[in-house]
This record gives structure tokens, C-alpha cells and sequence, in this order.
């Protein structure tokens, strides 16, 4: 779809920005040394700190990909929610004060405070690293999706943009500003979200007044010569792939078919009432297909919002719905990924270095706990209000959030793309800091025995943030065709695989042996990253096999390795701290 | 650091609770829901304020993950500061 560009969004956006650039300059000119720049000198407060959790954790994917994929397939999108807010069960319980205890600047500290050892160090780097990219990559993506509409510009404007912002925040102020601006960004997510569900709810639902038929089949065709063939005719700024739905009833994609008694119109809906009538009314949604011309068709399909509210809506989570056990291990995978990964991401991990004590980290890990949560509930009114606002994008889930704003008026989509941005800006500044901090103090400090005093770690570290910077924006660039919740789901598989059994172990078994801990990070970091790059999903969205062929030539089961790796990981480290402690006790 | 031993064991117990309910909303999810493709029960039952249970026991599972997290702070924080007394 064409976006019309608006001035005043433009103007919001550009201002949103700058200032939050302008504050981490002059909150980042306070911070000198090594511990200031990689860890805020250990000094941020609690409270901040734990919004700054929720601003690390509401990436791009939390707030563009939930919303989307609620927008079009329901419940399943919730299951993220869900799965992403339990992970911090495990965080808070599990690994947050006893890493406190450990660790000083970064993850391998952490898992290699009892064993001094280079190998643990060179594992525990090259594993953030890894987890970091993946992590990167989907953020660089949804930048890039974002200043299309917003800004009328290409892809790789938007990726360059978020590139260059972040090497700023990042090479001028380190973990100070990375913290506020997480800050800022956490605060207004949930507070401008929570207003748009007020607005969602205000508005109710409503059916339109010309109901739109079952044979009212869009088309959008590529041709050869790069020219968009909508519905027919030349895409053009008048004539979209809502443009006719529009004209004849009203509404774009995404609309009521039918309410419970037959009415027109709610109006204003508390808050279990908007999902008890969705529940009972009758929602249009669009199925994807390709017709004989080889265009994309979008063909009008009405679901019962009941099942709307079930899992099993989104193809990828079809299994769930099947009666063979082996179909559902895919969406059981993913559910372990989601809880365990959270524990295990790098850039979560080293807020924990950012306050003062255990308590702060535990207190920080309160408020992180209770503004997500409050966020995650909120996504389910965002993903219902936009897939009924008749304001989709039939062709892109992750405009579901700004385009349902945009329904309400260009103040508030400036508002939310901004708000969005920042979001973007954010989690890639804490990315980098990750990685940063890794190749720093893991890589060249302990694994390559460089010497470096503290302002030459600063400088050196900046210089591999701007480097990370210039990866990303490739990378970004790149991979723009790549789904963005896929590549956080290999993220949290990833992360799991290779960090939780070392860092659980680590904490919980005494005779874990530095051996066991590289073994274990190496065999849960590579297993997963095979299974996932051999996967079917991965055959047919990156590599581009069809469907049948991908399924033909995959030689694992299922798209989601948790279930397998990390179960993998833990017994590797066991077997492999079993056998060297042995040999350690033998000769004393 | 006398602290540790009892604030590991509270949240381990509550660790363990919560990963309790969250295997069993999966479980109940994947194994308990849908029979012969169709909705049959579980989480597509009715479960109060014409809700299902689905959306029931998600928004429980965040609410419940918040509760837990104050519990904890709540509990941990005397031990802690009869320890540095």
C-alpha cells in the first residue's frame, strides 16, 4: 500500500527524536569511566532501572509484532504475551540476584566468576554475540517497515537512520543513556498505549453499513516491469487495495460482519464487555492466496470471534489444533523458548549490572514485571481494536499498531510511530551495549589477553559499537524480506539453548566444572543454530524452497528446537562436569 | 549472606509454582482444547463474565507472574535487612 506522508507527523517525529537524542548527549557527558559507560557506574536507581527493563523488553517485535499478529490471528498473538511475560518468572526467581552476586560488566563474567577460566570467557562472547545479532537484525527490519508510511522513504533509509542514532547514543554515553532512554521509551509506551485502548474502547464496534460479499476479492499483482497492478489497475495513490473497499462500504480490511442481536453499532464497551461481544460477533478477516495470473489475492473469510479467542488461528500454530501429539511439539517448543529465553537474553541480563545491590535488581525487576504485564494486557484491546478498525494492511502485520492509530487521526500515528522509533532506537542501543561489552571485555581483555587500561577500554568499546552499528544497518538492509517475529523466536531458542542450562546449572549444582559450561554453551549454541537454519520454515522464508520442497528437504521435524536443545544442553553439561570432576578428584 | 539461603528457597518454591500453572495452561492448551480439529472444552470453555477461559487464564498468568514478583520482594526484603543489622 501507498502511506500518504503528513506534515504533522513528519514534525512530531522529527522533534520525538531529536530530543530523546539531545537528552542521552547530555545525560552521557556525566559518564567517564569503564564502569559508567558499560554498567552506569551501578548507580541507576530501581525504579528506573525497572522501566528501563520494560523499555529494553517492548521491542519493535513486542509492540509492532504482538499487535500485528493479534490484528490477524487472534489469540495466537496473546500466546507471545503470555510466553514473553512468564519468562520473567524465571529471570526474577531464578537467575537475577545470584548473577547480581557474580557478575560485573557482561554474561561471561557472570558464568565464569567461580572458574577464571579463557574458555568459558570465549564461549560465553561469542554466544552473546550471536544472540545479539539475531536480535538485532528483526529490530533494523521493523525500523525500516516503519518510516515507509510514516516518512514516505525506502527500507534502507529507515535502517540507516535507526543505525546511525543508536552509534551516537552508544559511542557518546554508554549504559547511562541507554538506560534513559529505555526510560523514556517504556513510559510512553504504556502510558500512549493504554490512551489508544481507552479510544478502542470508547469507540466499540460497529458493522458496516453495506456488508462487504464474499466474492469481493482484492488482488495486488508484481509485474516483470516493477510496476503494482491493484484490483486491476495501475497502483496509484487513488486507487489501493482499500481504495474500493472504501468507496462501496466504508471500511478498509478488518471489520465486524455481524454483532450479537443483530445490532449496527456497540458504542462505548467496558473492558470485559468489548471481548464478551467480540466473542459473540462475526469478524471479516482476509485470506491470503495466489490466483492463476500469479497476483496475490486477499479473499474475504468470516470467523466466529470465538475461535478467534482460541490458540490454533495462525497457520504457524495450525498443530496445536491437530489430533496427532507430534504436530503440537512445535507450538510446546516454542512456549519453552518463550519462557526460558527471557533469562537467557544478554541485553536483559546486563541491566541487572546497572543498580546498586540484589534488592535494587529485585525491586528494579518488580516494576520492570508490573509495566510489561500492564503493556501485554493492553495488547490484546490494541490487536482486537486494530482488527476490527477497517484500517489493515492486508499485506504487512507489523502496520497494525500505527494504522490503527492513524484511524483515530495523523496526531496520534505520528505519536505512536514516533513512540515506535524510539522503541526500535532503544533495544538496538541496549543490543549493542551487549555486544559491545562482550567483544571488549570477553573477547579482547581475557580471551586474547590484550592490555587495556580503563579510558582505552571506553574507546575501544566505542569503536566496536559503532562497528556493531554498521553490521546492523547491513544486516537490516539485507534481510528486509525477512518476517520479524520469526527471527525473534530463533532468538529466544537461541539464547535458551546456549545460556540457560550453563547460567541454572551454574547457579544450582555445585559440581558443575568449567568444562561442562563451554561444552554445554557450545552444544546448545550450535545444535540450535542447525536446527533452525535446517528447518522447513527456514527452507521455504529464507532460502526460498517452496512449501512442498522445504517440507521435502528439512531434516528436522519441527521449526522450533527448544524442546530438543535445551534438554540437550543440560545433559551435556552433567555428562561432561561428571566425567572432568572425576578426573579433577582423581589427582588432588 | 545469611539472607540467601531462605530468599533462594522462596523463590525457587515460587518459581516452581508459577512454571506449574504455566505447564498446565500449555498443557491444557495443546492437549486438553481440541478434539477432531474442532473447540471441545478446555480453554474453550466458558469460564465467567462471558469470557473463555483462554483469555481468562492468559490475563491470570500476567496478573498472577505480578503478584508473585511483590510477594517476593515483600517476603525477601525483612530477611534481608535483619541481615545487614
Amino acid at each position: 500500500m501507498i502511506y500518504g506522508t503528513s506534515m504533522l507527523a513528519i514534525v512530531v517525529f522529527v522533534t520525538f527524536v531529536t530530543a530523546v537524542l539531545a537528552l542521552s548527549f547530555w545525560l552521557g557527558s556525566r559518564a567517564r569511566s569503564a564502569g559508567g559507560y558499560f554498567a552506569a557506574h551501578g548507580q541507576v536507581g530501581w525504579f528506573v532501572n525497572g522501566i528501563a527493563f520494560a523499555g529494553d523488553y517492548l521491542s519493535a517485535a513486542s509492540f509492532l509484532g504482538i499487535c500485528g499478529m493479534i490484528a490477524f490471528f487472534g489469540y495466537d498473538g496473546f500466546l507471545y504475551s503470555i510466553g514473553y511475560l512468564a519468562g520473567w518468572i524465571v529471570a526474577l526467581f531464578v537467575i537475577a540476584e545470584p548473577i547480581k552476586r557474580l557478575g560485573r560488566y557482561t554474561l561471561a563474567d557472570a558464568l565464569n566468576a567461580r572458574f577464571q577460566s579463557r574458555g568459558v570467557k570465549l564461549v560465553a562472547a561469542v554466544a552473546t554475540l550471536v544472540i545479539s545479532l539475531f536480535y538485532l537484525v528483526p529490530q533494523m527490519v521493523g525500523a525500516g517497515a516503519l518510516v515507509k508510511p510514516l516518512l514516505g522513504l525506502p527500507h534502507w533509509a529507515g535502517v540507516v537512520m535507526v543505525g546511525v542514532s543508536v552509534t551516537v547514543i552508544v559511542a557518546t554515553a554508554g549504559m547511562v543513556s541507554t538506560t534513559w532512554v529505555q526510560f523514556i521509551k517504556g513510559t510512553l509506551l504504556v502510558v500512549i498505549c493504554a490512551f489508544v485502548v481507552g479510544l478502542i474502547l470508547e469507540r466499540g464496534f460497529t458493522v458496516p453499513a453495506t456488508p462487504i460479499r464474499a466474492d469481493e476479492v482484492q488482488t495486488v499483482r508484481r509485474d516483470p516491469d516493477g510496476s503494482t497492478v491493484v484490483n486491476g489497475a495501475p497502483l496509484t495513490v487513488d486507487n489501493q487495495l482499500d481504495t474500493r473497499l472504501r468507496a462501496g462500504h466504508g471500511v478498509g480490511f478488518g471489520s465486524i460482519a455481524a454483532l450479537p442481536g443483530g445490532v449496527s453499532s456497540t458504542g462505548p464497551l467496558g473492558p470485559f464487555a468489548y471481548i464478551e461481544t467480540f466473542s459473540q460477533s462475526t469478524v471479516l478477516t482476509w485470506r491470503k492466496g495466489v490466483d492463476a495470473q500469479g497476483a496475490t489475492t486477499f479473499t474475504p473469510v468470516e470467523r466466529k470471534g470465538s475461535d478467534l479467542l482460541l490458540p490454533g488461528a495462525n497457520p504457524t500454530f495450525r498443530g496445536v489444533r491437530d489430533d496427532r501429539v507430534a504436530s503440537k511439539l512445535d507450538f510446546i517448543s516454542l512456549m519453552l523458548a518463550l519462557f526460558l529465553g527471557t533469562a537467557s537474553l544478554p541485553h536483559i541480563l546486563i541491566r541487572y549490572y546497572t543498580v546498586r545491590d540484589a534488592a535494587a535488581a529485585r525491586k528494579s525487576t518488580v516494576v520492570g514485571i508490573g509495566a510489561i504485564g500492564v503493556f501485554y494486557i493492553l495488547t490484546l484491546y490494541l490487536g482486537i481494536g486494530a482488527m476490527t478498525s477497517g484500517a489493515l494492511d492486508p499485506t504487512d502485520s507489523n502496520m497494525s499498531a500505527p494504522l490503527l492509530a492513524k484511524s483515530y487521526g495523523n496526531g496520534l500515528f505520528a505519536v505512536i510511530s514516533a513512540v515506535a522509533f524510539t522503541t526500535v532506537l532503544g533495544t538496538v542501543s541496549g543490543l549493542v551495549m551487549a555486544g559491545a561489552g562482550a567483544v571488549v571485555h570477553d573477547l579482547l581483555r581475557d580471551g586474547f589477553r590484550w592490555k587495556m587500561s580503563d579510558e582505552q577500554q571506553v574507546r575501544v568499546g566505542k569503536r566496536v559499537a559503532v562497528a556493531l552499528g554498521a553490521g546492523a544497518i547491513v544486516l537490516g538492509i539485507l534481510f528486509e524480506k525477512m518476517n520479524v517475529t520469526f527471527l525473534v523466536g530463533w532468538a529466544f531458542n537461541v539464547a535458551a539453548s546456549a545460556n540457560l542450562p550453563a547460567l541454572a546449572m551454574l547457579l544450582f549444582w555445585k559440581r558443575t566444572t568449567k568444562e561442562g559450561v563451554i561444552a554445554a554453551m557450545s552444544v546448545g549454541l550450535v545444535s540450535s543454530l542447525a536446527w533452525i537454519l535446517l528447518s522447513a520454515d527456514t527452507l521455504e522464508k529464507v532460502y526460498g524452497y517452496s512449501a512442498a520442497d522445504a517440507a521435502a528437504a528439512s531434516i528436522v521435524p519441527f521449526s522450533q528446537p527448544a524442546i530438543v536443545t535445551v534438554p540437550l544442553g543440560f545433559a551435556t553439561l552433567v555428562a561432561v562436569s561428571l566425567v572432568t570432576g572425576r578426573r579433577g578428584a582423581a589427582k588432588p | 549472606m545469611s539472607a540467601e539461603p531462605r530468599q533462594n528457597r522462596l523463590g525457587l518454591a515460587l518459581f516452581v509454582l508459577y512454571t506449574a500453572l504455566y505447564a498446565a495452561f500449555v498443557a491444557v492448551a495443546a492437549f486438553g482444547t481440541f478434539r477432531g480439529g474442532a473447540p471441545d472444552g478446555g480453554l474453550a470453555a466458558p469460564a465467567f463474565g462471558g469470557l473463555n477461559w483462554a483469555v481468562v487464564a492468559g490475563f491470570a498468568l500476567i496478573l498472577g507472574a505480578f503478584v508473585l514478583a511483590v510477594l517476593y520482594a515483600a517476603l525477601a526484603r525483612p530477611a534481608e535487612e535483619r541481615s545487614e543489622a
